[in-house]
Parts: structure tokens; C-alpha cells; sequence
């Protein structure tokens, strides 16, 4: 049984090579600023550790090197170097780094998960559905292994938490030019923000951890220094105006009864008159005034929910880490068979990874799917399948292969 | 805008001050700056004392080539010393003198001196200053202070909204990490000979006043008893009542051994009021420092009496002192003898 298994997933495995191969046959790719200043990094085969340390002096040799290698997955750093091959970070002589943000539905809470995510520790064996524990809750071993989808519920997410990211924040607050924002599929479950600038190319991390916050809202004091509740003014800039319009436009569209219930208040009679109170202060404030009592208690309820719907769930890690190794555009996910892919600010809205990322889109092909919820792969409806064997589009069949979620059966293409 | 000498001696940072250090030094010559007994070694050690004791240096006006070449020389001194709680303590009295000089300057002058001095981004509109949101982050990263976290501030099209207060005070701390990247600078000093003893008891002076790191004599009871107080401090008391100018390490003792037993530095104005120097803002603001109040938060405690005693300010007249090692301790046992009657 170990055997046969074995036999098929080299089976897979030279088949994803073979159609790899293809598309990187035909690669131009798009260089990233400087790129000869940066550290690559492959993984070629499965078992095989990531190859590091490598640099280009021409955009033509990485062409080159992916035709060759036809890796599985392949990255860049996000750092400028002196010498990117060095093989000692010390070595490589840090010139600077892009700023890089990171949305992935992995670390957001999705309600659609308790759905189509299930998670199994290797050590005990629980099974359970939805987003996969730290530790097992179990055995608390670490070893989890995570079988995720990413639905049209998690796409929405991810996408919403992209846009509000640039417009937002780096256009709208950081002042970045859209030329400076580049927007990528990251290739599984959500969507890579760089932003390539002469502003933030030299900042430490604790100038990045400071960004991460602002964009999080972490660390927002909403008292005075005399710790006296204040209400900002709707024109107020930066978050304070952010927390401002959010109340308002909370208070002003809600009825009484939601709003005490969404607040989880105590009905009573002063709310009415509380919540227009707040009201008439956020339009006419000019600067900053105080509240108490029952106002100050609706507001920082109010405030509460402003945060979480105004702040934007991003990896803190990516960053703040002026070393990190991301994705580069263009390349294929060994994950999924998806294109890792750059799209436009405009585009965001309308992009559907099954369809636009899709990098095989013709022919089909013969598959042994062990497991897939009902999915939308090239605008037609697929699945869902348990364990049988079924003839789908070589872009699905390449993304169930890759997730582990399918097995080869007609290699002829 | 065009900056005077003054300016250069007050604000060490503006490219002035480095220009006029540069020719001093090339018409003078470093040797003879350092000799022994010149003017501006002399008010380099004292920039130092001042920083240790007050927290806060001044500006010596009277010879203002004196007063710009001693910040280099100061660092120089500290670099020969390397020890870096007392680096820290000179940048951020530099720091409190930029500070507590900015607070006087108007709006065109502020600009001025960020751009000379630091090639900020900034843009003045009416009674505000708008500074690029990276010159902000590297700036106030060290200030630790939920005001100051850029989350808390109004930002826009990549700018970062700033009283002139906050101005002020973000200048002065960028000024503040130059001077601590500048000490850290590796490059070979050679310091003449005839300096090295004068380092040296310098840095004799420093260690016996410089907060210990593990201080066990922090909480004396919040008792105030005149009668217990050991002889050395009722010695300089009396001496400040009379008017005498006493040196910083008096002052210093003074200070600390009261904040330590529980006085607030506003109510030790009354006893510094008859010092012949007496300026009333300046004296609080360096007691609210000493008792780590404001800017670095460390709190210090008064010499030990082996201290005291290098600096004859040690008058002891009764047994008790031959047997403690502090003026605190002498305070809590002689209030407990007190009380058992
Ligand atoms: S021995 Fe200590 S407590 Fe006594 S006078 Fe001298 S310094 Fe003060
Ligand atoms: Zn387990
Ligand atoms: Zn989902």
C-alpha cells in the first residue's frame, strides 16, 4: 500500500514537472526594480531543500535558470544587496528593502472555514474542521497538517482587506503613488502588496513595526493624557478621523434596537438621546472634546467596532522582516499550479483566481480527486468529488495535484 | 535663513556649528585646544558635570568659540571614558538644552534649523509643521510614549501633522541619537597624555554618582524628619540657607537625598532660591529629571558616604556614622532609634 502510494506520488510528481516545464518554456516575466540587486531562492523537487544565495546579472540567465531547473516554487528578496549571492547575510551588505505586505486568509478568521477547512494532527490523529490550531488541542503537538480551500467568501475577504490596504493606507495616509503599490496574487490564498520607494527603502524594523501597527490599528490610546474619553472630529486625519467617520457612519445607520444589540448595551431610556448626542458632536466638532457616563460608554463600544471594521488584517511578520524572501511574480505556485501574479489596483475587484491565474487553461485530463468541495474552476462548476475518478480541466487538475488533493491517472496530455 | 554663532553654539547639529568647529581646530590646532588648563577643556569636563548633576547642559555665552568646540570635545572625553550609561546621560541632557532653546524659537527659525540640520521633509502651514512620515519614524522611534506612536497621530498623503511643541521635542531627539551614533562611531581617538588623569578622575567622579544598576536602598519610608537626617545633609542645608553657591555634587546631594525620602522637586524650589544662579524653571525642570519625573526616568539616589567623603561634603559628628555605608541608611536607622524613644 506504502508502495503503490509512493508509486503515484512520483507519478504526480513528474507530471506537475512536465506541464511546469511548458509554461516555463514559453516565461518572460516581469523584473523586479533592481533586480540584479536581489537574493533568489528555488525549491526544485519536493524533497529537495530550497537552493538560496542565487543572483542574476541578466533577466535573460533567470529565464533561463527556470527553464532549466523548472522549479517548484521561486523567490526574491525583498532586500537590496551589495552582493545578493553572499552566502552569508552579513556578507550580502543590506542596501534596503521594499515594504511588503502580506494578506492571507490563513491568518484571517473566515466563517466559511468551519466549512471547507479541515485540519489532522499527525501525532495523535484528531480530525477537526475549520482553521487549524497553533498546537493540538489534544495532544498539543505542533505537527497539524491543514487541508484549506479558498473559497468566493475568502477571496471577498482578501480582496476587501487588499483594496483597503492601498486606497486607504498607502495611498490615501502613507501618501504612495499607485506607480510605487504593486498589487500580487500570492498564488494560494491571498494577495502580496509591494511597494517599491526610495521613502521606505532604508527603514529599520521598528520603523516597519510602527507601519504594521498604524495599518492594524495597534496601540490606538483613545484617552487624553488625563485619561479623559475623547471624541474626535469627523475631518480629524490619520486614525483618529478614521475612528470619527466610523462611529458616524455606525450610529447614523442603525436603528436603536441594533445598535444595542450589536453594542451589547443595556437598554435604557438615555441611549436615544446619548447616541444624538455623539452625533451632533462628531458634525460639529472642530477639535477634540471630552466624554463621560453613558456617552463615553456607547462611543468606546462604537469605537470598538470602527477598529475591527476599519483595520486591516495583514502578517506583522512579513513586514517587519527586512530579509524575507516573497514570491516572485510571474512563477507558478507548487501548492496550487496557480500563477503568482501581478494585477492591476482596478483590476482587484473583478480578479478570480480560478480564472485569471490559471496558467493551463486547455485540455483535460484524467484524475483519481480523493477529496474536493464544489469549487468554480474557469467559470464552470466542479465537484464535489469523494475518491472517484473524474475528467477536468488540466488547470484543476494541476491545482488538486499539487494540494495533494488528486492523484494522476491518463499522464497523456 | 542665516544662522549666527549663537545658533551654532546652542544647536551643535546645524552644519554651521560643524563648519566653525572645523576651522577652529584648523587654526588653532588640536593641541592647543586641549592643553592644559585651556578654556574649552575646562568647559568641556563641566558640560559633562552639568549633564550629571542637572540633566540638562547650558550655553556658555561668554566666549562662544569656547562654547562650540567644547561639544567635541566633550565627546571625546566620553569616548575616551566608555561608559555608556554616562553617554547616555550626556545625550540627553544635550537633548533637555535643545529642547527647553527650541521652545523659544518661532515658527521660520524651527523650519530652518530641521532643514539645515537634518534634511527633514517639512512643510510649515500657519501653526503647524508637517514632517514626511519616515524623517517622523526615524526620529521619535526612541520616545516611549503612546502619543508618539504613529497611530496616534494625524496622518495624511504621507505626512505627519505636529504642534510646534512636538516639533521641538522630535528635533531635540534626533539630535539626541546623533550625538549617541556619533559616540558609537568607531574610529582610533588619541588623546594626548596630560588629559588621561583628568579622564580619569572625571570618571572616578562619574562612577560614584551614576544610579547603580541594582540599587537596594530604593524605598525609605515616606517619613519626613529633619531630626534624623545625617550631618552631611544638615551641613549643606545649612549652607544653602545661607546663600552659599554650592558645587553640583552639593546640589546633586541635596536633590537626590530628599527626592529619595519622599519630597517632590516642587517642593525643594525654596531651598535652591538662594543660590546666587537661581532660575526657577531651570532648577525645576533639572530636580524633575534627577528624580526621573521626565526624559530618561532614572531615578537616583545620593552618593555613597565613601563618595562624599572624596568630596569633603562628609561631616560626620556622631556614632552612627561610623557605622553605615549611606547617607539613606543613616536616615531609616536614626528614625527608628528616634521612635523606640
Ligand atoms: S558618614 Fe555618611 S552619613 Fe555620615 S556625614 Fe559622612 S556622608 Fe553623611
Ligand atoms: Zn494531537
Ligand atoms: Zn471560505
Amino acid at each position: 500500500m506504502r508502495e503503490r502510494l509512493d508509486n503515484e506520488k512520483s507519478g504526480n510528481e513528474s507530471f506537475v514537472k512536465r506541464v511546469f516545464k511548458e509554461y516555463y518554456s514559453k516565461w518572460y516575466g516581469e523584473p523586479p526594480k533592481n533586480y540584479n540587486m536581489r537574493e533568489y531562492a528555488f525549491i526544485i523537487s519536493r524533497k529537495g531543500d530550497m537552493i538560496r544565495h542565487k543572483a542574476f546579472e541578466s533577466w535573460d540567465e533567470v529565464r533561463e535558470f527556470l527553464r532549466k531547473n523548472v522549479p517548484l516554487h521561486g523567490f526574491y528578496s525583498s532586500a537590496y544587496y551589495l552582493q545578493p549571492s553572499a552566502p552569508d547575510m552579513d556578507a550580502k551588505g543590506w542596501i534596503g528593502a521594499d515594504l511588503i505586505f502580506d494578506i492571507d486568509v490563513d491568518h484571517i478568521h473566515t466563517p466559511c472555514k468551519d466549512v471547507h477547512d479541515k485540519w489532522v494532527c499527525l501525532d495523535c490523529g484528531v480530525v477537526d474542521k475549520g482553521m487549524p490550531p497553533e498546537v493540538c488541542h489534544r495532544c498539543s503537538s505542533k505537527r497539524i497538517e491543514a487541508k484549506t480551500w479558498f473559497c468566493e467568501k475568502c477571496l471577498d475577504v482578501a480582496r476587501e482587506e487588499t483594496i483597503k490596504l492601498v486606497e486607504d493606507y498607502l495611498i490615501q495616509d502613507f501618501g504612495f503613488s499607485p506607480k510605487e503599490v504593486s498589487i500580487v496574487f500570492s498564488g494560494r490564498r491571498g494577495f502580496h502588496v509591494h511597494v517599491e520607494s526610495d521613502i521606505v527603502k532604508g527603514l529599520d524594523q521598528r520603523a516597519r513595526r510602527e507601519i504594521v501597527d498604524y495599518v492594524k490599528g495597534v496601540g490606538l490610546t483613545l484617552t487624553s493624557k488625563k485619561r479623559k474619553v475623547l471624541l474626535p472630529p469627523l475631518n480629524a486625519g490619520g486614525w483618529h478621523g478614521r475612528i470619527a467617520k466610523g462611529v458616524y457612519e455606525l450610529l447614523n445607520s442603525c436603528q436603536v434596537d441594533d445598535l444595542i444589540r450589536l453594542l451589547g448595551l443595556k437598554r435604557g431610556p438615555q441611549i436615544e438621546e446619548n447616541v444624538r448626542e455623539i452625533i451632533k458632536r462628531l458634525e460639529e466638532g472642530k477639535r477634540c472634546s471630552t466624554l463621560s457616563g453613558m456617552a463615553s460608554k456607547i462611543w468606546l463600544k462604537a469605537v470598538e467596532k470602527a477598529i475591527a471594521y476599519k483595520r486591516c488584517e495583514v502578517d506583522e511578520r512579513v513586514t517587519t522582516d527586512i530579509k524575507r524572501l516573497i514570491r516572485l511574480p510571474g512563477t507558478l505556485h507548487g501548492g496550487t499550479g496557480l500563477i503568482v501574479m501581478r494585477i492591476g489596483l482596478k483590476d482587484v475587484e473583478t480578479f478570480d483566481p480560478y480564472t485569471h491565474a490559471v496558467a493551463f487553461k486547455r485540455d483535460y485530463v484524467k484524475v483519481r480527486v480523493l477529496n474536493m468541495p464544489k469549487i468554480t474552476f474557469l467559470g464552470q462548476e466542479w465537484g464535489p468529488y469523494d475518491n472517484e475518478v473524474v475528467e477536468v480541466p488540466l488547470g484543476l487538475a494541476v491545482y488538486l495535484i499539487c494540494s495533494d488533493n488528486a492523484i494522476v491517472i491518463d499522464e497523456v496530455l | 535663513m542665516v544662522f549666527s554663532k549663537l545658533d551654532a553654539a546652542i544647536y551643535p547639529f546645524i552644519n554651521l556649528a560643524s563648519q566653525i568647529v572645523k576651522e577652529l581646530e584648523e587654526n588653532l590646532g588640536i593641541n592647543v585646544i586641549l592643553s592644559p588648563g585651556s578654556e574649552v577643556l575646562k568647559r568641556s569636563i563641566e558640560r559633562i558635570k552639568e549633564a550629571i548633576y542637572s540633566r540638562v547642559t547650558s550655553v556658555y555665552r561668554a566666549d562662544l568659540d569656547v562654547e562650540i568646540l567644547s561639544h567635541p570635545v566633550a565627546m571625546l572625553l566620553l569616548k575616551s571614558i566608555k561608559d555608556t550609561r554616562l553617554l547616555h546621560i550626556y545625550a540627553e541632557a544635550e537633548k533637555n538644552r535643545v529642547f527647553l532653546n527650541l521652545l523659544s524659537e518661532d515658527y521660520e527659525k524651527l523650519l530652518a534649523l530641521a532643514i539645515d540640520g537634518f534634511n527633514w521633509h517639512v512643510i510649515r502651514e500657519n501653526y503647524t509643521f508637517f514632517i514626511r512620515f519616515d524623517d517622523y519614524l526615524k526620529a521619535s522611534i526612541n520616545i516611549i510614549d503612546s502619543h508618539w506612536k504613529l497611530v496616534n497621530r494625524k496622518l495624511v498623503n504621507g505626512y505627519v501633522e505636529l504642534s510646534r511643541r512636538d516639533f521641538s521635542r522630535l528635533m531635540a531627539e534626533a539630535y539626541k541619537t546623533r550625538v549617541l551614533e556619533k559616540a558609537s562611531q568607531e574610529e582610533v581617538i588619541q588623546i594626548p597624555e596630560h588629559i588621561k588623569g583628568i579622564v580619569e578622575e572625571l570618571n572616578k567622579e562619574v562612577q560614584g554618582v551614576l544610579p547603580k544598576v541594582d540599587v537596594r536602598i530604593t524605598h525609605i519610608s515616606g517619613e519626613f524628619n529633619p531630626l534624623a537626617f545625617p550631618p552631611c545633609i544638615l551641613r549643606l542645608l545649612e549652607d544653602a540657607d545661607k546663600g552659599k553657591n554650592l558645587p553640583h555634587m552639593a546640589r546633586f546631594t541635596l536633590a537626590t537625598f530628599l527626592i529619595s525620602i519622599g519630597k517632590r522637586p516642587e517642593e525643594l524650589l525654596d531651598i535652591f532660591r538662594k543660590m546666587p544662579d537661581y532660575d526657577e524653571r531651570k532648577t525645576l525642570y533639572h530636580l524633575r529629571h534627577v528624580a526621573g519625573e521626565i526624559g530618561s526616568r532614572t531615578k537616583y539616589i545620593p552618593p555613597s558616604c565613601a563618595t562624599l567623603r572624596t568630596f569633603n561634603l562628609c561631616s560626620p559628628d556622631d556614632d552612627l556614622c561610623s557605622k553605615v555605608k549611606h547617607p539613606l541608611i543613616y536616615y531609616s536607622k536614626k528614625l527608628r532609634t528616634i521612635k523606640r524613644g
